[in-house]
């Protein structure tokens, strides 16, 4: 461990999430890891599968078997998924996997996953950072540390944010991707925790539920 | 809960703990070290996987006190498929505690399930049920459910509550194929099995026949006066003498029971129970001595009548006499017999029950531990035997469960 400079939680604002949609449990499948959304549809790490649902309805249109332990994202053609100590990229219209680097090795506890700017943006949980890394060949980019346990990771607009989880309390943080400080909190009722996180694009967050099987629709918080 | 974790629960929960293992085999943090504890008790190595559970609930910190909880209960099971009954459930109540205020309702009713175990192996009857009273959770998982029902079999089957333990076994049952756990199944079929076996034999005007457990259990509330070998006492209806520990007494009233309605003569009395062949007049004085002593304990039940040339038993309030013996014979049935009362025994006790020397009970007990049939709990002077419960459970860990830690 690094000495870190300790961080005022007073400068960051602190909300506590607004929950406007629930997605799941799907039937067969009883935890959700990884969550993505490719404009249309929001996509489900489920451990032996992907699942894509429509978030206005919440029907599932179509599953993919694969390997899926951890995070989910989508680069605006492929799917990214990691499964155990590896990355697939995966065509979503035909499930075949179609390249895989190794997911960063060095005792690392990998969970979060987002695609930005190509780059992939791995989080590792019991590790507390982030790392970006190389689509092509995995190597680590930059990283960046934080002082909670970091599940799912996303980019809203050019924001970075992570899903924390430490004993059934989760929140959703926006981070400085440079040194790493916390600069927004969303914090979600006790007992809700958040496995996978990812942005739209517009307004909403899906958080992938854990063990509860369900994927949450959170909104942006407003300020 | 990261990939590596993931993957390896999920390979657990296949049935392939092997593959469970290669994924966590060199990782150190309290996840990886829990997941390879469960991993290695499915594998049979309970010494490690004890050994890595407490490490991994050392290294939970206060932020994780809910997987902390989790290792916690794993350890106790594990404990308990060894057949480890050494310390206080304490910290198994409250990690039960903190999982039930975490809403991790199964977690919670498995550590309740293992304390009502742990005092059902530890003949703790009545502690036993009030337990499993407590573990009892609506709508619960069926594999739950399922143990839940079996050990309300068995603490009935101990009380010879018969038609109770029929009626929890085919819950049992029910909840069972709806887990779709054959090792439960199994056990199930096996506890089945328990209620059809002869479970003793009675002996009535010279001539004996098996009795099943419920024959047994309806001889033992039919009203008669019952000298019961198996339990050794005296029983009638709610009334029950216990002599396991007066074996002289004991002789003396199943002498008499046998004879019963004729009466015994003196030396046949004293050639049992004191185990001699040519009396003298200080031996009628000790029968005399003893029969007195019978006397006091058996008051309000039956009287022995003085005869001509001996003794004779004569029920107060019962109209019959029955004796019940064990189903099998020998000093290692009568041994079985004992410990099958559910109480932890040293070996003085059974060998002041039994009226044999102690190193004949040692000797005995060696060879039914060698084949399963009995089990000692502590070491050296504090040592006590115990014969296992109507069945051996399989242990709830073997099941796939959603462990999750972290």
């Amino acid at each position: 461990m690094t000495n870190q400079p300790q961080r005022s939680p007073r400068t960051a604002s602190v909300s506590a999430a607004d929950i406007t949609g629930e997605y799941g449990p799907f039937a067969g499948f009883d935890r959700i890891h990884g969550v993505t959304f490719d404009g249309n549809q929001v996509w489900a790490a489920t451990g032996e599968a992907l699942v894509a649902f429509d978030p206005a309805n919440g029907e599932v249109a179509h599953t993919i078997e694969a390997p899926s332990d951890a995070g989910t994202t989508f680069d605006g053609k492929h799917l990214y998924q990691i499964a155990a100590s590896r990355i697939d990229k995966i065509d979503p219209s035909t499930g075949r996997v179609l390249h895989s680097i190794p997911a960063p090795a060095e005792q690392g506890s990998n969970s979060g996953l987002t695609w930005a700017e190509g780059s992939l943006w791995v989080g590792q949980y019991r590790n507390r950072r982030i790392l970006q890394i190389d689509p092509a060949d995995g190597r680590v980019l930059r990283t960046i540390e934080s002082d909670r346990f970091v599940t799912g990771v996303t980019w809203a607009n050019d924001e970075l944010w992570h899903g924390t989880w430490e004993n059934d309390e989760s929140e959703l943080r926006r981070v400085d991707a440079v040194t790493g400080d916390v600069l927004t909190r969303v914090q979600m009722p006790h007992g809700v925790v958040v496995s996978g996180l990812e942005f739209d694009g517009k307004d909403t967050f899906y958080c992938g539920g854990a063990a509860s099987g369900k994927v949450r629709a959170v909104r942006y918080p407003k300020g | 809960m990261d990939s590596l974790i993931a993957a390896s629960a999920r390979a657990l929960a296949a049935g392939d703990p092997l593959g469970a293992l290669r994924l966590v085999a060199l990782r150190e943090d309290p996840s990886a070290l829990a997941l390879r504890g469960i991993a290695m008790a499915q594998l049979g190595d309970f010494v490690r996987a004890r050994d890595l559970l407490r490490r991994a609930a050392r290294r939970f910190g206060t932020q994780e006190a809910v997987a902390r909880a989790r290792c916690v209960v794993a350890d106790a099971e594990v404990a308990l498929a060894m057949r480890d009954l050494r310390g206080t459930t304490r910290a198994l109540q409250s990690a039960a505690a903190l999982l039930a205020s975490h809403a991790d309702l199964p977690n919670a009713m498995l550590a309740r399930l293992i304390v009502a175990r742990r005092l059902l192996l530890l003949g703790k009857l009545d502690a036993a049920a009030q337990a499993l009273h407590e573990a009892s959770a609506p709508g619960a998982p069926a594999r739950l459910a399922a143990v839940h029902a079996l050990i309300a079999t068995e603490i009935a089957l101990r009380t010879l509550r018969i038609a109770d333990a029929r009626y929890a076994l085919a819950q049992a049952r029910s909840a069972a194929s709806t887990a779709r756990v054959p090792a439960l199944s199994a056990e199930i079929e096996r506890m089945g099995d328990a209620l059809m076996r002869p479970a003793a034999r009675r002996l009535q005007r010279g001539a004996q026949h098996a009795l099943n457990l419920d024959e047994a259990a309806a001889l033992l509330h039919s009203g008669a006066l019952v000298i019961d070998a198996c339990r050794r006492g005296v029983g009638i209806g709610n009334v029950w003498r216990p002599l396991a520990t007066r074996p002289v007494l004991f002789t003396l009233a199943l002498q008499l029971a046998r004879a019963w309605p004729g009466d015994v003569d003196r030396e046949t009395l004293i050639a049992d129970a004191f185990r001699l062949r040519c009396p003298d007049d200080t031996h009628r004085v000790r029968l005399r001595v003893e029969i007195g002593r019978l006397r006091t304990l058996l008051k309000g039940i039956a009287v022995i009548d003085a005869t001509a040339r001996g003794f004779a038993l004569r029920p107060t309030e019962a109209g019959d006499v029955a004796v019940l013996l064990p189903p099998i014979d020998g000093e290692r049935a009568s041994l079985l017999a004992l410990l099958a009362d559910g109480t932890a025994w040293s070996t003085s006790a059974l060998a002041v029950a039994l009226g044999v020397s102690q190193r004949t009970v040692q000797r005995a007990l060696g060879d039914l531990q060698a084949q399963g049939r009995v089990r000692a709990v502590g070491l050296a002077r504090a040592r006590r035997w115990m014969a296992p419960p109507l069945t051996e459970f399989t242990t709830i860990l073997l099941l796939p469960a959603g462990w999750a830690f972290g």
